[in-house]
């Protein structure tokens, strides 16, 4: 029975799409509303049947697609989708709620959104490359129209970026999957070659990407195309520029999902992908790819710092903290790589939300200029606690959600020294920059809090209305979660714990 | 899921302090809660009650626990549940739990009594202020978190509740936030206390790379770092020849303590937490806080080798000797108290360096009661005159308000450590005394050039009974300056005169003879040497030779004889000291450095505060122009390209449209156009097409 359910939960949203599209457009947000809430329910109780304990993946279907090539509809959810599978829900409900005030058709607005769902449920559920591939596409098409239709000033120029951009890193996946595809028949599959994502991490397809193996060459050329195919989506630093142009154009409820959950497609594939496909490329390169998570991290929040725009500026703040993300993966430790797990679910709790909180202001004083803003913690005192606690949690304050990932982050890297091979100074340097991203963190956030929170209210902003009900009961849920997950990590470790136990052996790090 | 720590059973004293010291630590918590929920529809004008009755709770269970833990003869003890997973190391686990010493119950006592006085004088100043609710609920977050920090088991749980003391610092000192200074004083605090956290999670980092999960580990019976201790194996054998990354490590962590205890050189956000209300002035500056660098040195002091001891000090001995040169110079009375709060907190981080151990840490017990006893008094003042904190407007006001001057008197009388012989009637004698023998011991270490580390305690112990007088004759004695400011003043309300009063008996009832402060952690130094801390030298010898040398004599009259020099000269206002700044040569230029705080906020501001933005400028530049340059170059070739194909297509491939070349051509024009409607539907048909040819071409494969 929750086999099927997982395959209703990714296309009820369609479902809804279409039914949003057929009915009348003043319909649109409840039928919307009522098919978020209904995948959450449905997210639920797979979260509830979910057997913690099991190493791979449960509730799987398995349809052959496409016999020939042995492309198969193969789904299924293991510690390392389900967390993320919630994030999706949950954040669903809210964006929708956040989208409520659409204006411009809004029937085909919540249509869309639906559809980007159902990509992103199939992103988080493909056990098969080819369907993963399909997903990951599918998922762009609807946000270059969230976009470039319900966009700002230059909603053009930004969602054919952001096309463009995933769009070139998904040519270098295709040539890497196709690659995959041929080499693994030297593997001995019995059904000859496939695009199982369990499958491909047997040991023999592991023997063929080892240093001594046959395809050493190409495993890493593999990494590095795969590897830039998720960096573009995470974004790491320099591929990210797609990705403030995006925010600061989509309208507030697609910066919600965008960051809060599209970014984690790009850390989810180097989890599920390219780390278990190709472990020796990884320890091979590690060196090079925790520096560039490293980089992230500071570039990211210099250029928070300089931002005036102050969407942008949140845009960059996602920038720096998914460098940490970058950083707990490349150092190949548990730790690290639970850290970056859980600095994903915590930036999807925190981004979402402070993005949500800069929209409440977008929304009333139709400008987002920091410098131009001003006591507004005096004006909204409740907003101004909510949008504390956001920000704050964005910050990686402990007793929120951002800290937990950061210094589990932070503990993997320096763990690092004493795995073999590694040069302590050089961990411990890398270690020491990345602790340094804290205090530019904190000192553009709180800059920012000042120029715009604090001081006395301007009279320009003296006739704002409060924030309403719905607004107050978004920002109140985000920021109940921030401190749940700030508090409770087990929350999310207890799914994830088998699925990474495993996940190590598979990268053969099993040991530390 | 992963291996669980078995500690060991508690006793049932043990079980029953766990569970006073859980009371005593949450109480503020809850009421902070409570009060922000429901202060302004419900508690209103009894906020201040309601709070001060959950912190007097608070005290009283500490109270308890620090009576039952000294008479029951309870060994320290541990208690923790798993937190954060760290899997692959031995712990598994952070911990949050509770560790349990004689040090603990101490600082427990002091932190809540004092916090409970505070809570107090806050129900008068803050009488009348807009926000007088927010202001409690967010007085007793801070002194959660500091409890927090007392009780903390472990370094990474310390390390949650140093955070959390610095946001609930944050709120306080920016609490008056429309106005600029604050503003500026809470962001400055906040980012420069990161800076030193920075320190502290690298040190940290770097013992857990070296040590695995035994830092992770709870405390257990033998101090913080007892596992990490036992790792190391033979301690004295360790710090004869220690490794390079222990070192590193201890300082590491020390940096921590920098921050939060404002030491040189991160100390210039302490005097900028002036701008905060009074009364918090007189907690943070006091009990909290910069208390929790010094006992953060104080509970890593097991694992500091002897560079980084060295390293300890120089910073104390900086900071005692710059700040109390700037202390004398100053006008504004909070100022004074803020530069002389630095001061004594470089004497207590030099006694722990120098292996004073006992001493600087009951120096920051009696140094907590007359600092926020000085705080509050000065509190009383400012607030009767209006807001004005410049001295030289006041003059004479011991008339005016008696009890504050007889609170400020003694205070100052104990910061200035009167004492006679070996015995004295003021606690701030003993503690400062006991610092004072540490640095002599440990200068005699050294040798050479160490005799510093005895000349800069000494000079400063004349210099600070010299600027105490100042503020002191200034404020209270002589004649009115603004005698329209005169004439307003009034002795503060109750609710601020008994908690200044209550403050200064307990700055004379701290001494050794009567409270035993100094016994309590004089157990946990003992529990600290039976584990084999042997390295410091001089542990012993320094409690022994307390009892009978010449120099308690020397500092205990000094303190009288400069009291009477700096009555003298400043009781008529600042004729003497303006003499005097004219005929010395020299003076001049020392007095205009010191009162421009040795240009360290310029220099910082110049350094690193422009330097960062500047350098944040850079990036969004090169981000700007040259990452998003390229791309935009490569989309213009793109289009370009697409153009030429396009008009290749067109003309000499004319009629050969295939479903592939279309879906291509589609995505040059979408590049070419300008028009947003056709973008998209070019965009779309490109994607579909995109996923034909694929689905095509794997069919084709495939057969």
């Amino acid at each position: 029975m929750y086999d099927s359910l997982l395959n209703w939960l990714i296309f009820t949203p369609c479902i809804g799409a279409v039914l949003c599209l057929l009915l009348p457009a003043d319909k649109a947000k409840n039928i919307a509303l009522g098919t978020t809430v209904v995948t959450l329910l449905m997210t639920v109780s797979l979260a509830l049947a979910f057997k913690t304990g099991m190493q791979g993946p449960q509730f799987v279907t398995t349809l052959d697609w496409i016999p020939a090539i042995n492309v198969q509809y193969k789904i299924g959810l293991d510690g390392l989708s389900l967390p993320l599978v919630v994030l999706t829900s949950a954040l669903s409900v809210l964006v929708v709620g956040a989208g409520w005030k659409i204006g411009k058709s809004p029937n085909v607005f919540m249509a869309l959104y639906l559809f980007l769902m159902s990509g992103m449920y199939g992103v988080f559920c493909s056990l098969d490359m080819v369907l993963f591939y399909v997903f990951f596409e599918i998922s762009l098409l609807p946000m270059y129209f969230l976009i470039g239709i319900w966009g700002g000033p230059r909603k053009e120029y930004a969602a054919i970026k952001f096309f463009l951009y995933t769009l070139a890193g998904s040519v270098c996946l295709l040539i890497t999957m196709l690659g995959i595809y041929n080499v693994t028949s030297s593997a001995d599959f019995i059904n000859g070659n496939t695009w199982d994502m369990m499958a491909l991490q047997s040991e023999a397809v592991q023997a063929l990407f080892a240093p001594s193996g046959e395809y050493w060459y190409f495993a890493r050329w593999a990494f590095w195309l795969t590897f830039i195919a998720f960096a573009i989506k995470i974004p790491v630093a320099p591929f990210h520029t797609w990705l403030p142009d995006a925010h600061v154009e989509a309208p507030t409820p697609i910066s919600m999902i965008l960051a809060g959950v599209l970014l984690k497609m790009g850390g989810y594939a180097l989890m599920r992908i390219t780390y278990p496909l190709f472990p020796d490329a990884a320890s091979l390169f590690w060196e090079c790819v925790a520096t560039i998570g490293v980089f992230g991290i500071i570039y990211g929040a210099l250029c928070a710092m300089a931002q005036t725009d102050w969407k942008k500026l949140v845009a960059y703040s996602s920038v720096s903290h998914m460098g940490y993300v970058t950083l707990g993966i490349a150092v190949l430790t548990r730790t690290g790589f639970d850290g970056a797990y859980y600095q994903m679910i915590g930036h999807g709790i925190t981004s979402a939300m402070m993005f949500f909180l800069v929209g409440v202001v977008y929304e009333r004083a139709h400008h987002r200029e920091i410098n131009k803003f001003g006591g507004l913690w005096l004006k909204w005192p409740q907003y101004g606690g909510w949008s504390m606690l956001g920000f704050f949690a964005g910050m990686g304050l402990p007793g929120l959600c951002g800290f937990i990932g950061e210094v589990m982050v932070l503990l993997g890297t320096f763990h690092a020294a004493d795995r073999a091979g590694a040069d302590p100074t050089f961990v411990y340097i890398l270690g020491s920059f990345a602790a340094f991203g804290v205090v530019l963190t904190a000192g553009y956030i709180l800059w920012m809090f000042q120029r715009i929170y604090m001081g006395k209210t301007r009279e320009e902003y003296e006739h704002f209305e409060k924030p309403n009900a719905r607004e107050y009961a978004i920002m109140v849920t985000l920021g109940i979660a921030a401190l749940i997950f700030g508090i409770a990590p087990l929350l999310v470790f207890n799914y994830t714990h088998a699925t990474f136990e495993n996940l190590m052996a598979v990268i053969g790090l099993a040991g530390s | 899921m992963h291996a669980m720590l078995t500690l060991a059973e508690l006793t049932s004293d043990q079980e029953l302090i766990r569970k006073l010291l859980f009371c005593a630590t949450l109480l503020p918590l809850v009421s902070s809660i409570f009060t922000l929920f429901l202060g302004t529809k419900w508690l209103k004008k009894q906020t201040g009650q309601f709070a001060v009755s959950a912190m007097a709770m608070s005290f009283v269970c500490a109270l308890f626990a620090a009576f039952k833990f000294t008479t029951g003869d309870v060994e320290p003890f541990t208690w923790a549940i798993p937190w954060i997973p760290i899997p692959g190391r031995e712990a598994g686990y952070l911990y949050l739990g509770l560790f349990c010493d004689q040090l603990t119950v101490a600082l427990m006592v002091m932190v809540t009594l004092i916090s409970t006085l505070v809570h107090i004088y806050s129900i008068g100043y803050m009488e009348g202020d807009k926000r007088y609710e927010r202001f409690f609920c967010y007085l007793s977050a801070f002194t959660f978190s500091m409890l927090g920090i007392v009780t903390a088991n472990g370094l990474m749980q310390l390390f949650v509740f140093w955070e959390l003391v610095g946001l609930t610092s944050y709120l306080l000192i920016g609490f008056w936030f429309e106005k600029k200074g604050p503003q500026q004083a809470c962001k400055k605090a906040f980012v420069m206390n990161r800076v030193g956290d920075t320190g502290f999670l690298i040190g940290f980092g770097i013992l857990f790379a070296q040590l695995g999960g035994k830092v992770l580990l709870p405390a257990t019976d033998g101090g913080m770092f007892d596992a990490i201790a036992a790792e190391l194996g033979g301690k004295a054998e360790i710090m004869a020849n220690p490794p390079m990354w222990l070192t590193i490590a201890g300082i590491g962590l020390f940096f921590g303590a920098i921050g939060k205890s404002a030491q040189f050189p991160l100390h210039t956000w302490l005097p900028d937490a002036m701008e905060g209300p009074t009364p918090v002035s007189s907690i943070v500056h006091s009990a909290t806080m910069v208390a929790a660098g010094v006992y953060l040195t104080a509970r890593i002091f097991p694992i500091l080798t002897p560079a980084a001891h060295l390293f300890v000090c120089i910073i104390g001995l900086i900071t005692l000797v710059m700040a109390a040169c700037m202390a004398v110079v100053m006008t504004d009375i909070k100022r004074v108290l803020a530069y002389s709060t630095l001061s004594q907190l470089g004497y207590m981080i030099l006694g722990v360096g120098s292996g004073a151990y006992i001493f600087a840490l009951f120096h920051l017990v009696t140094h907590a009661f007359f600092k926020c006893c000085l705080f509050q008094c000065s509190g009383s003042v400012i607030n009767m005159a209006h807001h004005q904190q410049d001295m030289r407007y006041y003059g004479g006001l011991a008339k005016k308000m008696p009890l504050t001057a007889l609170a400020y008197g003694i205070c100052t009388l104990t910061i200035s450590g009167i004492g006679f012989g070996s015995w004295s009637f003021l606690s701030g004698f003993y503690s400062k005394d006991g610092i004072i023998l540490g640095s002599y011991n440990y200068a005699h270490e050294l040798g050479g050039w160490g005799s510093l580390f005895l000349w800069g305690p000494i000079i400063v112990a004349y210099i600070t009974p010299f600027y105490m007088a100042r503020s002191f004759a200034l404020t209270f004695l002589g004649k009115p300056r603004d005698q329209h400011l005169y004439d307003h003043v009034k002795e503060a309300p109750k609710t601020m005169v008994g908690p200044q009063l209550v403050l200064a008996l307990f700055a004379i009832i701290s001494v050794p003879w009567i409270l035993p402060w100094e016994h309590m952690i004089e157990m946990t130094q003992q529990s600290l040497v039976a584990n084999g801390v042997t390295w410091i030298p001089g542990l012993h010898e320094l409690h022994e030779a307390h009892h009978g040398i010449a120099a308690p004599l020397l500092f205990g009259l000094a303190g009288l004889l400069m009291i009477g020099v700096g009555i003298w000269m400043y009781k008529d206002g600042f004729g003497k000291a303006e003499f005097l700044l004219k005929k010395v040569p020299g003076l001049k230029i020392l007095h205009t450095w010191a009162l421009n705080k040795f240009y360290f906020d310029h220099l910082y501001d110049i350094f690193i505060v422009k330097m960062t933005k500047c350098f944040a400028g850079i990036c969004s530049f090169i981000d700007k122009w040259g990452v998003d340059g390229l791309v935009n170059v490569v989309g213009l070739w793109t289009k370009g390209l697409a153009r030429f194909t396009g008009g290749f297509d067109n003309k000499v491939v004319d009629g050969l449209v295939n479903g592939a070349a279309n879906s291509a051509r589609a995505g040059g024009q979408a590049l070419r156009t300008t028009q947003p409607g056709r973008i998209r539907v070019y965009v779309s048909l490109l994607f579909v097409g995109l996923i034909i040819a694929l689905m095509f071409a794997l069919t084709l494969v495939a057969n």
